[in-house]
């Protein structure tokens, strides 16, 4: 089980991605948690995370994008310009934030240059800032565009009923991330953080169907686990800039002390929402779960929100201390992890402020460095 | 009494001392050759010479630095930011905050009274404000490390250097010596951009007094004295050993402990 | 921060430098020749200002009297926002609101002082705000937050959707500072009906937002009044933009400065009128005679900027323009996009008019006004969607005859960043040169000017432009 959650996290064309296209299935990647997972799943068509994992160079980020942006998007571009995106049938991409947006153009200008890297379906969905009455009509009418567009591309029809499927599958996921959850809040935990990171990281790509049963699988093994984590360990939270990078949250743990027990990222539990409700308008009942929750500071002005967010947190997990990461160029996590350090630490918690790049971890020692005084801070 | 022996395998040198309970004993500072097994024997071997010891007469070798890991015959391995911070309060027990300029990056370490470690910084990426910038410089000045530091005092109107990018600094700098502007005023433009620099980091972690510099650049005095001029109070200088010893100290220390 | 800095305040410093620089006017030749030498800092950037004569003196003494409002702000009983320079003004005067426009304040330390804004902008790191953050705001805002400036009493910014990276600044000093923070939203598209009615909700919010904040009712007098203020403003500028299309073209350089400054700060105001009516008379001048704008009296080629200026010491960036006879024919800040303006007529849905009937027609107007100002019109969207960068770029360059296109910001322009190579490759398919600046509008350090200016004389010799 652990295996599969491993295969789909850390590889893009994991077996699940290759049994569905094998069985005729059809593939869309979008690039920010606020899309409405879904609307796509309702389709009959797997959603997937865009992700830049398994990226050697960065040539052909670079092609296109400026100097002065993201390497997250640069190595989703670095992927697809190089062919790693061949699976999708459709791609979305939203204003997640300036890097990410532009995305949409970079990756149709490497499609003049390199044949049959753009999906055939490829969509700009735009998201608002705030969630204001009128915001939330434009975003209602947005989701609305993207369910006419998908149904018309793919000949496919998307009914309430559907709808209220998708919703009730992606609910039972939800419950059963908040019972590994509930595990983590544990003492002694009974998960590493890799594990928890890859199964959340899994849950982005894997059929939902399939990840549900194998996680309600997992959950029970879990039970009866016999506490493997080292003894007393240091409990860490992890939070800021966009990461998938499983290889970030081994390395804290590769400190023997160290247990990465919360996360508030975009990959992991951010969105740990409460349950979408079945109604007779499931549109509007996704756009209020997904434009609701003021979980990431793309949703400008809402700091106080998110710290709240934050501070719970430590107390349910017990965190000993904060790692708070951010990719260069990352601006909004980045300034508001100077927040979040300033605001933690007068209440005593200890936090440490990373800037990173993402792609294959290069400045590996320079991190692990910070990471052990960190950890002999705390100690 | 017992020895013990602190290894720093930095980017650029490799630093070894060998402490007996009350001192220093000796030490050793050579330039980091590729293979950080190779530069920790050598300082070692150096340091224990100069004692007159042999290896196995010390009870414990820390290692520090970003070699530390790969050092075969350590007792035990500590994070430079650690050492530091217990090299400097050994040295001067009224140092609250430690800036430590290495090759590679550059930390700003506040302790508390009992020398633990309160919070820290470091340089991210990038190599302006690390002694490798200082380096980069001064090769593009056609001039050694050493001689950067005196450059200030013969400056009237030190040159503005791009401060975010080595590359485009010396860039910058291969332009001013074409364009006749005296070098002792790149010399000072180039330690002024380090000194501010470092100095934005130092007031990120609200410095306590005293302060204290350690690292090769801390011998610089042009980045020093313009450090105190923006940072408006006065650098506590190191006297008791060289300053780029402090780390390789600090480990020989948490030798002693154990 | 050094500590000596902390010592001054931000607003009194660059307020009183300019107080004392619009007094220059009744001084002799004589005296301002001795003067000069007094202000080796100064100096370049005031030369270039005095070089034009009355309406130089203008320009310095409207300055003068933005920094005197706002130094009196408080003892007036008058609020004070911080806003961004693509968030029209206009309503803020109509509410007795002094607006302090970051990315000015910013840039006049990079005019007027020799080191720039450099320590402010340090400082805003030394707090946690990025480094990668936006420059334009990260001055300024250094300065406030020290609490080195007037108090800020709200933040309000209208570009999540159009620059996360400067809503981010406001948002940042908004929870830094713990005071209210507002912002106006844009979506990706713009003409439509369903979008201006969008931008009219929006609009309306932020209304209410500044009526509580204040505790006093917009008046329907004193928006009409800003709003026919800002109608007279509209048509001289439409008049002074028909004169880019002559050849040599008879504006000054530093008019587009001038034309920008004016509306971020003053727009709907007086003093802002009589400027440009006063730019308006020296230009027909020029025409008449066929003189070009341009010191040199000789135009070589003629430059359309596709963004922002350069705003360091000496106005280097201009004078630089001047010297080797190049015109520049406006930029992303200089337009904005008035249905009466001749520019727009390759470009219709995407502009405002002015109605000042009833309050209804007011509020759509200005709600559309704010939705057709830099970056907010054309970056909201897709590169290539209709009325976006691109088609902006390409029409206004094909219009005003442009011979090379160059753009220049800040690292902190991530929205651009992240486009401005396949927007580059399109306008060189389009018969246009173009050059990407590398540096920081607002900070020298980045990319000293040396560099810069080396890189821009490249350009125009490699692609034997001059």
């Amino acid at each position: 089980m652990m295996k599969q959650f491993m295969q789909a996290a850390t590889g893009l064309n994991h077996p699940g991605i290759t049994q569905w296209k094998e069985n005729g299935g059809a593939i869309v990647g979008y690039s920010c948690s606020y899309l409405p997972a879904e609307l796509i799943h309702a389709a009959g068509i797997l959603p997937i995370r865009l992700r830049g994992i398994e990226t050697t160079g960065m040539d052909m980020g670079d092609a296109y994008f400026g100097p002065y942006i993201c390497s997250y998007p640069k190595c989703i571009l670095q992927q697809a310009a190089q062919g790693g995106y061949q699976m999708l049938d459709g791609a979305v991409i939203t204003p997640g934030c300036d890097s990410m947006r532009r995305l949409f153009e970079c990756w149709r200008k490497a499609g003049e240059d390199h044949q049959g890297v753009v999906p055939g379906f490829f969509y700009y969905f735009d998201v608002p800032h705030k969630t204001v009455d009128h915001r939330m009509k434009w975003f209602v009418d947005e989701i609305d565009s993207i369910q006419k567009a998908i149904e018309t591309h793919f000949e496919v029809e998307i009914t309430v009923e559907s709808l209220h499927r998708s919703i009730a599958t992606y609910n039972q996921g939800r419950k059963l991330m908040r019972d590994l959850e509930r595990f983590r809040t544990q003492l002694p935990a009974p998960i590493s953080g890799t594990e928890a990171f890859a199964i959340s990281i899994a849950g982005t790509t894997l059929p939902r169907e399939e990840f549900n049963a194998t996680l309600s699988n997992f959950l029970e093994t879990l039970e009866n686990r016999s506490d493997k984590n080292p003894e007393n360990p240091k409990r860490l939270m992890v939070i800021g800039s966009i990461s998938d990078d499983l290889d970030l949250i081994k390395l804290i743990e590769s400190n023997e002390k160290a247990l990465v027990v919360a996360d508030n990222l975009c990959f992991g539990v951010r969105h740990d929402a409460e349950e979408i409700p079945v109604t007779d308008n499931p549109l509007e009942a996704l756009a209020q779960s997904y434009l609701g929750a003021s979980t990431c500071p793309r949703m400008f002005g809402q700091y106080k929100e998110r710290l709240a967010i934050l501070e719970k947190k430590v107390e349910s997990y017990s965190v000993d201390g904060v790692i708070l990461q951010n990719i260069r160029f990352c601006d909004l996590h980045g300034s508001e992890n100077g927040l979040f350090e300033r605001d933690l630490e007068k209440q005593g918690i200890p936090c440490l402020k990373l800037e990173r790049e993402y792609g294959p971890l290069a400045d590996t020692g320079r991190l692990k460095m910070r990471l052990d005084a960190f950890m002999e801070r705390i100690s | 009494m017992t020895l013990t022996a602190g290894c720093d395998v930095g980017s650029l040198t490799t630093k070894a001392v060998i402490m007996d309970d009350k001192a220093v004993k000796s030490s050793a500072l050579i330039k980091s050759k590729s293979n950080p097994e190779a530069s920790a024997r050598q300082a070692m071997a150096e340091a224990m010479e100069k004692a007159g010891v042999t290896e196995s007469e010390l009870s414990n070798v820390i290692g520090t630095g970003y070699g530390r890991e790969k050092i075969p015959f350590v007792t035990d391995v500590k994070s430079e930011i650690s050492c530091h911070a217990r090299g400097a309060k050994w040295l001067l027990p009224s140092i609250k905050t430690i800036i430590d300029i290495g090759g590679q990056d550059c930390k700003i370490i506040r302790i508390d009274d009992q020398g633990e470690v309160v919070r820290f910084v470091t340089n991210d990426k990038c190599a302006s404000g690390t002694g490798r910038f200082l380096e980069v410089m001064a090769k593009a000045l056609y001039m050694d490390i050493s001689e950067l530091g005196d450059l200030n005092r013969k400056s009237n109107s030190p040159v503005t250097l791009t401060s975010t990018c080595t590359v485009w600094a010396q860039a910058d700098i291969v332009k001013f010596i074409h364009s006749g502007i005296p070098v002792e005023d790149i010399g000072a433009g180039i330690n002024l951009a380090m000194a501010k620099r470092v100095s934005t980091l130092v007031n990120s972690v609200q410095p306590e007094k005293e302060v204290c510099m350690t690292g090769g650049v801390a011998k610089n005095r042009g980045v020093t004295s313009l450090m105190e001029k923006l940072l408006g109070f006065r650098l506590k200088p190191i006297r008791r050993a060289d300053p780029q010893l402090v780390g390789a100290i600090g480990a020989a220390l948490f030798g002693r402990n154990r | 921060m050094r500590p000596e800095i902390k010592e001054y305040n931000y607003d009194w410093m660059l307020g009183s430098l300019l107080k004392t620089a619009s007094g220059i006017g009744n001084c002799s030749e004589k005296e301002i020749h001795y003067l000069l030498k007094e202000i080796p800092y100064f100096r370049g950037t005031l030369s270039v200002l005095l070089r034009e004569g009355e309406i130089g003196f203008r320009f310095i003494r409207m300055l003068s009297l933005y920094f005197e409002n706002l130094l009196n702000a408080r003892d007036s009983g008058k609020k004070v926002a911080a806003i961004t320079f693509c968030l029209s003004p206009a309503l803020f005067h109509a509410m007795n609101i002094v607006p302090v426009t970051l990315e000015v304040m910013t840039g006049l330390a990079g005019l007027l002082w020799k080191r720039g804004a450099y320590d402010y902008l340090d400082y805003g790191c030394e707090l946690g705000f990025t480094e990668t953050s936006c420059s334009s705001q990260r001055g300024a805002l250094g300065a406030y937050m020290a609490g080195l400036g007037e108090e800020i009493n709200m933040f309000v910014c209208d570009t999540p959707g159009v620059c996360d990276t400067n809503a981010n600044a406001f948002a940042f000093a908004s929870a830094y500072l713990d005071k209210p923070f507002f912002q106006l939203n844009y979506p990706h598209t713009i003409g439509d009906d369903k979008t201006k009615q969008y931008h009219l909700d929006d609009y309306r919010d932020l209304i209410t937002f500044l009526e509580e904040q204040t505790g006093y009712p917009l008046e329907e007098g004193k928006l009409r009044q800003i709003l026919m203020e800002v109608d007279k403003q509209d048509d001289l500028l439409a008049e002074l933009e028909d004169f880019h299309l002559l050849k040599p073209n008879p504006i000054p350089v530093i008019y587009n400065l001038f034309i920008y400054i004016g509306r971020f700060l003053f727009s709907g105001c007086p003093e802002y009128t009589a400027l440009l009516a006063d730019m308006l008379t020296a230009v027909e001048s020029n025409a008449k005679t066929e003189k070009s704008g341009l010191y040199s009296g000789k135009e070589n080629i003629r430059a359309y900027m596709c963004y922002i200026d350069h705003y360091t010491l000496d106005l280097n960036f201009f004078n630089w323009l001047d010297q080797h006879g190049i015109a520049h024919i406006g930029g992303i800040l200089s337009r904005n996009f008035r249905d009466n303006a001749g520019y727009t007529a390759n470009l219709e849905k995407s502009t405002y008019g002015i109605d000042t009937s009833n309050m209804t027609t007011m509020l759509s107007s200005i709600a559309e006004m704010n939705a057709t100002l830099p970056m907010v019109r054309s970056i909201r969207g897709p590169l290539d969607g209709p009325n976006m960068w691109l088609e902006e770029s390409l029409s206004l360059a094909r219009t005003y005859k442009a011979d090379c296109i160059i753009y220049n910001g800040t690292p902190g322009c991530r929205n651009t960043w992240g486009m401005v190579k396949p927007f580059a490759r399109e306008i060189e398919a389009a018969g246009f040169p173009v050059h990407i600046m590398y540096g920081d509008a607002f900070d020298d350090r980045v990319e000293t000017w040396e560099s810069t200016k080396t890189r821009l004389d490249e350009f125009l010799s490699i692609r034997g432009l001059l």
